[in-house]
């Protein structure tokens, strides 16, 4: 299966959450029903963040201007990294790279250690308390492996999002960014290409990277330090037990006498003993 | 041969319930962090594992909280024999415990108080890091109160509860090879802990020269057998 990517181009989003709903849908993943259930923050963004049960959403930064105010959209879910710090950190093997890039969670493996969740430089996956296991997009890959567009793709309005080959994805995506340059929004830039091995989300980031929240260089730190501390550990240990080792050679002819007090006196005596 | 009752009842309960304690949590602990034995017992284990782990954890710090309760003065006196000044006797015992250790020399080493000054540095260190693995796996296991799984303090904490473990079971493989007498010059010392917690005059005087003439004059805690 050759590599495949989702390409999201905010310059085309009009964040009607089309996207997140179709998501909520195909994956069975329940709103809250409950009235007020989200916080109000007087921003367009909802909800506010990723959830067990929402593994996509649009972020909204509104930033205010003379008139009127600059909608900065960005999809926020799992990149499908292809260096995936998650699947680097978790101690089960519960998450794997499928043949098309996408990094999927097996529930039925996953013990809920939430490493992931700290691994992961996005902040993407998330723990279910309930379930005590851990959950994130998975690029439809049940949808994707039938040859089908992932459901939020599918639904996608305007054409921001788009779904096939990955370095087609990317062409396109350099494509857009040269026009969007050419037409006056002369910080936009591509994400994706080359972040952490590969994005299998290839961005268009309009009016730039920062605008976007989108995180310049992001690197897998909290993984490295496992893998580093893991081994030392182990090195530490074993070098403990094999000093101790020597110890126990070197004072196996060890030998004393026999020590006593004289309150008296306030000495002390000490008489050989044979052993 | 005259003994010193060197360790109470209590003290040794309280030993043995923390010794259990902690190898259960290592053990759990451990199946977690190497990903080969995490892969190989298989997802009931780990759940199996990850329910007693917690369960040992309360026992670990519920314990010795518990003791300070109910034995306010064994505590203080733990507390006074831990924190003393560094004296010129502490110094050489420092220089001299590497060499001694290592190749079991016949170094003679300087007398020492109720706690040797080795004694102070690593059960100190371990009280250290069994502090901070208790407050880091408080946040682990209630994240909600903490700002959630992933937020900053909770993935500080999970890599500092790594961390004390990786330190714990390094100073805790000396701290056996040493307390249980597997050391030749520490032969015996097992029985303080795990035996009647006596402590024969000539050891005494070997470990702990100034504090076993001091109760070797006082007398209360001396016994023939
Ligand atoms: S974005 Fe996070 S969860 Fe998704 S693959 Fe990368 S590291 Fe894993
Ligand atoms: S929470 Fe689940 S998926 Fe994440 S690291 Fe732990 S076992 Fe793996």
């Amino acid at each position: 299966m050759a590599e495949t990517a989702i390409k999201y181009d905010s310059s085309k989003c009009t964040a009607c959450k089309g996207c997140q709903v179709a998501c909520k849908q195909w994956n069975q993943l329940p709103s809250p029903l409950l009235a007020e259930e989200y916080e109000f923050t007087k921003s367009f963004q909802s909800p506010l963040d990723l959830s067990p049960n929402t593994w996509l959403i649009i972020n909204f930064s509104e930033v205010k201007q003379d008139i009127g105010i600059d909608w900065n959209f960005m999809r926020n879910s799992c990149f499908h990294c292809t260096e995936a710090a998650c699947e680097m950190a978790c101690p089960v093997g519960a998450i794997s790279h499928k043949d098309n890039g996408a990094v999927v969670i097996d529930e039925e493996k996953c013990i809920g250690c939430r490493y992931c969740v700290a691994s992961c430089p996005f902040s993407v996956p998330r723990w279910d308390e309930a379930r005590n296991k851990t959950f994130k997009c998975w690029q439809c890959f049940d949808r994707t492996s039938a040859g089908r567009a992932p459901a939020c793709v599918s639904t996608c309005p305007t054409g921001a999002l788009e779904f096939g080959d990955r370095d087609e994805m990317v062409a396109a995506a350099k494509e857009r960014v040269a026009e969007l340059k050419a037409a006056g929004f002369t910080k936009a830039e591509l994400y994706g290409e080359t972040e952490l091995g590969g994005l299998h989300t290839i961005v268009v980031a309009h009016r730039g990277l920062d605008a976007h929240g989108l995180k310049r260089d992001p690197k897998i730190g909290v993984t490295e330090f496992w893998q580093l501390l893991k081994p030392l550990g182990g090195i530490a240990a074993a070098a403990t037990v094999g000093g101790l080792g020597f110890s126990f050679l070197m004072s196996a002819k060890y030998k004393r006498g026999e020590f006593t007090y004289d309150e008296a006196t306030d000495t002390v005596v000490e008489k050989e003993v044979e052993k | 041969m005259r003994y010193i009752q060197r360790q109470s009842a209590f003290a040794r309960g309280l030993h043995w319930i923390h010794t259990i304690a902690c190898l259960s949590l290592f053990a759990t602990g451990l199946m977690l962090f190497i990903p080969q034995v995490a892969g190989a017992v298989g997802v009931a284990t780990l759940n199996g594992a990850r329910l007693v782990h917690r369960v040992m954890a309360a026992i670990f710090i519920g314990a010795p909280i518990l003791g300070i309760i109910i034995n306010p003065k064994g505590f203080k006196h733990f507390w006074k024999s831990m924190v003393f000044k560094w004296d010129d006797d502490d110094k050489e015992f420092t220089k001299k415990f590497f060499p001694y250790l290592l190749f079991g020399a016949k170094q003679h080493m300087p007398p020492q108080r109720e706690q040797k000054s080795g004694q102070v540095v690593a059960d100190g260190a371990i009280v250290i890091f069994s502090i901070l693995i208790s407050l880091t796996g408080i946040v682990l296991v209630w994240p909600a109160t903490f700002g959630g799984a992933g937020s900053a303090m909770w993935t500080w904490s999970l890599l500092l509860h790594d961390v004390s473990m990786v330190l714990l079971s390094v100073l805790l493989i000396a701290h056996i090879y040493i307390g249980a007498g597997i050391f030749k010059p520490y032969r015996g010392m097992g029985r303080l802990m795990f035996g009647d917690g006596k402590v024969s005059e000539t050891d005494a005087l070997y470990h702990w020269g100034t504090w076993a003439k001091e109760e070797l004059r006082k007398g209360d805690k001396v016994t023939t057998a």
